[in-house]
């Protein structure tokens, strides 16, 4: 489907890099008008980061900045010029939402503040998302995803476990869900709030703030007991064997997870441990912590006979919870389950031909959401400043003539 | 202006989710929305397993089910579904996982008694395919979904994230969806049903590592090769951990740090202004993180996480402390935007809202004892 469940909302959306375009894909996937405003006075970073179609570099052959912005309408528009700013009031004085992560006082440089922007559209939803929030001793600390982990503890609890140093992420996670989803949700909340009351808002999202709430059961533990929480990187608190176990195979790994007693006899029936099952000891969670490096050598004993994707099926057709632990190319290319799903999109693209996208992870009414390609840079600036805000083809030129439009 | 009124006002959401959707449906809650939690007599699944019996359940069980309310009835006998049906026939939101009192199978009942609710299902690998009904826990589900394989040392297993991260990835895209179901509900009438799946929902935040594959055919590795610039690490110093991210792209936090070195003088200076360090591919080798980190730590040593952070704010350097789960607490950031709040009168210092809003409609209250609102006046 194309849904238009958004339709007749319109974004003037200011945000760039990973987090802000992440969130502010779900409108645009959904129906709902969001105008990119973009310089190459400062070009969006993900549009000069890789990787490019083929490995070659260009301003539009970036994947990473095709799968944040599917959809979207890019006007080329430079802030920085004084008409360039009165361009985007004009633009925002016809939307519902202007949205921006930019760090703090840059809104403000530009002239668009929250107030600034509510002297002509009363009722905006004004979404800013910079790293730390808008005021305070550390707010203008320059961050990235993974200074957002570090500073929440995310970064701390992912390791080994074992009183190791912690090792954190392998991506920049925080803007890869916690902070474009808290940022998308809010708009949704503030658009309902907008249209039962007749006013709008300022979504103040701190992402520090934002992802200190994916790990907030562990603060929570902190703060109760005044103590730092355990973590055990892929062991389990409560049961084993809980870990990622050597397959055969080069760099092939099976996860798998005990959780109950029922599952710890099915696993040990599958490895062919008897003997191990008939222990009483080890019949209990607690039995079987006490001897996770002993179950765990079982178990490698066995996963490193198998296949990866053989291991994960014997087991879950034996009702243990275990996978493979897929990369990027065995989600693609070999994972049944998000084929059969139709998980998987190709859009044409002038620039970059047929390319791989992920459908948002779920079906409506059965169906997916089919993605629109994202927009080349500058490709609306004609449609939009015509359409939306009237100018002549002659304004439009002159105005490009003076690189306002680049 | 409506006074009191919260963007979810007048929204039920009726919450049979246990484990991986929770968070999804506190969101409503923490903005007005009546989330009830419909439990069977001995509780959903998650009274029985976030207990005290194992480290930090309780803190699970409270972090995902504040706000909401709760009432028992027995849906497997015909007084229970029928009180059940009254509620759906109110409600504007079903939010149903895998394992819960009410499965895929009663969609076309609830979609029968009410045909404008969203009606939200939420598994670990969603509906139909071959995985539908394979067991799962958040381990096998970070490692299906691609984010294990992209965390951990190169030469050791892939790693999982921390704290459950399978049901909180699961439940922000689980909640947005609903979101802009109900939107349309009161836009236009129609009713909707999700079925989100959290593998899906983790195969969508791995970064760019889908089209890396794609577009360049390589593959992320937890071991950083061609995706990480030598300069992302963790480093020790005086009395803890910093996090640096300085490859030469950002010019002026490239820059700034060796101004910095040259200002104190420190040996690695010299190593650092050689010319492979402004050569992007040669950064993203593993030989060029090899090398950054004893450079780098030679001088982070010399420094406390304050100093470091001190010099990274006049700096302009992106450079972080790696605060353990405790720091977070006392943080002078979060501290002075009064991040914290209590759960309840007198209770523990609890996080606080993923979002500030300029009108007051945040709150977050204790969540509720089994069966706490199960007459109708403990309701709304």
């Amino acid at each position: 489907m194309s849904p238009d469940f958004l339709s007749g909302i319109r974004f003037t959306d200011l945000t760039w890099a990973g987090a802000g375009p992440f969130g502010t894909k779900v409108f645009s996937d959904f129906g709902a008008e969001v105008l990119k405003i973009e310089s190459m006075s400062r070009p969006d970073p993900v549009r000069r980061g890789g990787p490019f179609k083929d490995g070659v570099a260009g301003t539009n052959r970036s994947g990473y900045f095709a799968s944040r912005n599917t959809g979207k309408r890019s006007i080329s528009l430079d802030l920085k010029n004084p008409e360039g700013r009165e361009i985007a009031l004009r633009l925002i004085a016809q939307s519902d939402v202007v949205s921006n992560n930019f760090g703090p006082g840059a809104m403000e440089r530009l002239g668009l503040t929250y107030d600034e922007v509510r002297a002509v559209k009363p009722d905006i939803i004004y979404l800013s998302m910079p790293m730390y929030g808008e005021d305070g001793p550390l707010s203008t600390l320059l961050g990235v995803g993974m200074t957002i982990a570090a500073v929440t503890g995310l970064m701390w609890m992912t390791g080994y476990g074992r009183g190791e140093k912690p090792l954190g992420p392998g991506t920049h996670y925080p803007d890869h869900a916690a902070n474009p989803y808290h940022a998308a949700f809010a708009v949704l909340a503030a658009l309902r709030y907008r249209r039962h009351t007749g006013r709008g808002m300022k979504i103040d999202l701190s992402q520090v703030e934002s992802t200190a709430n994916f790990v907030g059961a562990s603060i929570l533990e902190a703060s109760v007991h005044d103590r730092e929480p355990e973590h055990t990187g892929n062991r389990s608190r409560r049961d084993a064997p809980h870990n990622v176990f050597r397959c055969a195979g080069e760099d092939a790994w099976c996860a798998i997870a005990v959780e109950s007693d029922t599952e710890w006899l099915a696993l040990a029936a599958t490895i062919g441990r008897q003997d191990l099952a008939a222990r009483p000891e080890l019949r209990r969670a607690a039995g079987r912590l006490a001897a996770t490096e002993e179950l765990e050598a079982a178990v490698t004993a066995w996963t490193r006979a198998h296949g990866a994707v053989e291991a994960g099926t014997i087991l879950q057709n034996a009702s243990v919870p275990a996978a493979r632990v897929s990369s990027a190319r065995d989600l693609v290319e070999e994972d049944t389950q998000l084929a059969a799903r139709g998980y998987w999109q190709t859009l044409e693209h002038p620039e970059m031909g047929p390319s791989l996208f992920t459908a948002p992870p779920f079906t409506i009414d059965g169906e997916r959401v089919e993605l629109r390609r994202p927009p080349l840079f500058g490709e609306h600036t004609q449609e939009v400043l015509t359409g939306l805000l009237g100018m002549s083809d002659a304004e439009i030129a002159e105005l490009a003539e003076r690189k306002i439009l680049a | 202006m409506t006074p009191g009124f919260r963007p979810y006002t007048g929204i039920r959401v009726l919450d049979l989710t246990h484990n991986l959707a929770r968070y999804a449906t506190r969101l409503f809650a923490d903005l007005g929305a009546e989330v009830i939690r419909v439990e069977p007599p001995g509780g959903l699944p998650d009274r029985a397993r976030d207990t005290a019996d194992v480290p930090g359940g309780p803190e699970t069980f409270a972090f995902h089910n504040a706000s909401k309310q709760s009432v028992v009835l027995e849906l497997g006998g015909n007084e229970g579904r029928a009180a059940f049906a009254d509620l759906v026939r109110g409600a504007q939101v079903v939010f149903l996982e895998r394992g819960g009192p009410l499965g895929a199978n009663d969609i076309p009942w609830l979609r029968d008694l009410n045909r404008t609710a969203t009606i939200t299902h939420v598994s670990p690998y969603g509906l139909g395919g071959p995985m539908q009904d394979a067991p799962a826990s958040d381990l096998t589900l970070q490692s299906a979904g691609g984010i294990a394989w992209m965390t951990g040392r190169g030469d050791e297993p892939p790693l999982r994230l921390p704290g459950g991260q399978s049901a909180m990835v699961v439940s922000v895209y689980a909640a947005v969806a609903t979101a802009v179901c109900l939107f349309d509900a009161e836009t236009r009438g129609r009713g909707h049903i999700l079925d989100v799946s959290a593998q899906e929902a983790i195969a969508h935040s791995l970064q760019n590592a889908i089209q890396v594959w794609d577009l360049e055919r390589r593959i992320s590795h937890r071991a950083g090769e061609g995706t990480r610039d030598a300069s992302e690490n963790i480093y020790e110093c005086r009395d803890g951990h910093v996090f640096l991210a300085s490859p030469p792209t950002t010019g002026v936090s490239w820059k700034g740090l060796l101004g910095w070195m040259a200002e104190v003088g420190h040996p690695s200076l010299a190593p650092f202004s050689e010319p492979q360090w402004l050569d992007r591919k040669y950064r993203s080798k593993p030989e060029a993180r090899a090398a950054f980190k004893p450079l780098f730590e030679a001088f982070t040593r010399n420094f406390t996480r304050q100093e470091l952070v001190e010099n990274a704010l006049k700096r302009r350097i992106v450079m972080a402390p790696v605060s353990r789960v405790h720091d977070v607490l006392g943080d002078p950031q979060l501290a002075h935007r009064q991040y914290f709040v209590r759960l309840g009168e007198g209770g523990p210092r609890f996080p606080g809202a993923p979002y500030k809003m300029s009108e007051p409609v945040w709150g977050v209250s204790p969540p509720p004892a089994l069966g706490q609102h199960d007459a109708p006046a403990a309701r709304g």
